[in-house]
């Protein structure tokens, strides 16, 4: 497996100006700029309309909880550390039927809830065992109004 | 969203009535053995051979996986000795191909390539665990888009998969945690009661699948399959050809396989509670001229308990978001189920062989022969499963 295996690799084109967007604090999506049609994953022409130019736009970072799990477990001797923590998918807001693998913080598990409001935070990614750290987007709850 | 958004049927050929299925055989099921896949893979395909009551110079055709059997035609000469011309097809094996393997023999044995066919899939995944990153994930860590932008938040390998899948069908129909654990406790009972099975000496009760700790929560280990070494084969020849040889002949009565346009990519398919057995299910019901209420056992490819459910609704066996209900308590049992399923314990607990041993199980059950009997078998049916494909066979006692 790739040096510094499991952060990504900033360098590997198709998924580049995602990573730059996170290291400058701003949540990016890839766009047709034909249909305007999110092509996510990035793989190559636009599903909908079949054209090759994609622009990566920013997003507002807001976001639904789609599903989420709570690893226990160690599936990659890597993720040991951090464990137990929540790995999720979310939608969103601009484009909800795309979904972002990213993880919730600043939450406990059990007040997750199916279709939460999520906002978008930037973290350093870091792994036990790998140096190095990337910035990564993650979500956490939209914070409620406090009542002065 | 409609059906079309997110997947298809392959069209099919109708080959109802053409061939059957004359001979099956297993190799040992285990844990770590070190047997390597291909010794697995002879082992297997020798004794389908026996059971047809046929020599190994009367199988002109081969089908097996692209990947893990090694088993081709050199293969086949240097352990049986043998030197004839042998069609050797890549699309067969397990998972999908357990049932699609049957739809392409029928083509060759009809276009005269063959005139009879062995399917054959082995493993040796328990032996060579230590390999492999993330286990049986490694093939997922390798993928590009899913190591940049799944992997490094955790969401891996197929365990964080099918957890995601199962909160999900949770939170839109209400499914639950212990109706997961029925599916699981039916396979464990079947696979209690199968001397061949690896969890054969090892019970499960529900209370103790509920007790047993989270590994991804909602999922706990009892939810997903065993890593296994072991392998198993059946041989098929025209159905006028079957009739002639010793065993109870069963026929191959409908196959279908579905496509989901999203692969292997199970966070951005549309339909994310579903399976493609949704656009495979109806075209073998089609071509055997049944019906699910017809069907006397099951057979499912289950990674992970949630994959059965989804089948269960997928095929048609109750209305989507129903499976929960369907599945609670005693449904799945052999003994007075409503469907009876997995008789022989599953990739939950009888092996990790990928759904060779599911078709071969069905086989059985047609026969008279499983461990767990389900009286008067008559009608049994496979659905296999890859994440980007699911494929259906139907088959039947006797023949019309
Ligand atoms: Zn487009």
């Amino acid at each position: 497996m790739r040096e510094g295996f499991p952060l990504p690799d900033l360098q590997w084109e198709p998924t580049r100006e995602y990573w730059a967007g996170a290291a400058a604090g701003e949540l990016r999506m890839p766009r047709c700029t034909a249909c305007r049609r999110f092509c996510w994953y990035p793989d190559g022409n636009c599903r909908g309309c079949g054209a090759e130019q994609v622009t990566w736009e920013r997003m507002t970072g807001r976001a639904k909880l789609f599903t989420w799990v709570v690893l226990e477990h160690a599936f990659l001797p890597q993720y040991g550390r951090d464990l137990p923590f929540v790995s999720a998918l979310v939608a969103l807001e601009e484009a909800p039927g795309v979904r972002v693998p990213t993880r919730i913080v600043e939450c406990a598990a059990e007040d997750l809830a199916i279709d939460q409001p999520l906002e978008v935070c930037f973290r350093p990614l870091r792994f036990a065992g790998v140096d190095g750290e990337v910035v990564a987007p993650f979500f956490r709850p939209i914070a409620r109004l406090s009542v002065a | 969203m409609s059906l079309a958004d997110w997947g298809h049927a392959e069209p099919y050929e109708d080959v109802s009535g053409e061939i059957g299925i004359v001979g099956i055989g297993e190799a040992a099921y285990s844990r770590a053995s070190g047997r390597t896949s291909r010794q697995i893979a002879a082992d297997a395909v020798a004794s389908a051979i026996e059971d047809a009551g046929l020599k190994p110079s009367d199988v002109d055709g081969i089908t097996l996986s692209m990947v893990d059997t090694d088993f081709d035609a050199a293969a086949f000469h240097e352990h049986f000795g043998t030197s004839h011309d042998i069609w050797v097809s890549r699309c067969g094996g397990g998972m999908t191909w357990a049932a699609t393997a049957a739809y392409d023999a029928a083509l060759a044995i009809r276009r005269g390539d063959a005139k009879t066919v062995v399917n054959v899939f082995s493993v040796d995944w328990a032996s060579k665990r230590g390999e492999l990153v993330g286990g049986p994930g490694h093939f997922h860590a390798e993928e590009l888009f899913k190591q940049n932008l799944e992997v490094p938040f955790g969401w891996f390998p197929q365990p964080v998969y099918f957890a995601s899948i199962a909160r999900r069908h949770m939170a839109e129909f209400g499914t639950t945690t212990e109706q997961l654990g029925s599916i699981a406790v039916a396979c464990r009972r079947h696979a209690n009661r199968n001397p061949l099975a690896v969890m054969r000496d090892k019970p499960l009760s529900i209370e103790s699948y509920l007790e047993s700790p989270l590994i991804a929560d909602p999922f706990r280990k009892e939810d997903c399959c065993l890593i296994s070494d072991g392998g198993a084969a059946y041989v098929m020849t025209s159905l006028a050809r079957a009739r002639d040889l010793r065993r109870e002949v069963v026929e191959v009565a409908g196959v279908g396989l579905g496509t989901s346009k999203t692969g292997r990519y199970w966070a951005q398919q549309p339909d994310f509670t579903a399976t493609p057995q949704i656009f495979s299910a109806p075209v073998a019901f089609a071509m055997a001229g049944l019906e699910p209420c017809d069907v006397d056992v099951l057979t499912c490819y289950d990674p992970f308990t949630i994959v059965s459910l989804m089948q269960i609704e997928d095929m048609g066996f109750c209305p989507k978001g129903e499976g929960g209900r369907f599945v609670e308590g005693k449904a799945l049992h052999f003994d007075g189920g409503v469907l009876p399923y997995n008789t022989h314990g599953g990739l939950l607990s009888h092996a990790y062989v990928l759904g060779i041993a599911h078709v071969v199980e069905v086989v059985k059950q047609l026969r008279g022969e499983s461990a767990s009997q389900v009286p008067d078998a008559s009608v049994g049916i496979y659905g296999g499963y890859t994440g980007p494909q699911a494929s259906t066979l139907l088959l039947r006692r006797g023949g019309a």
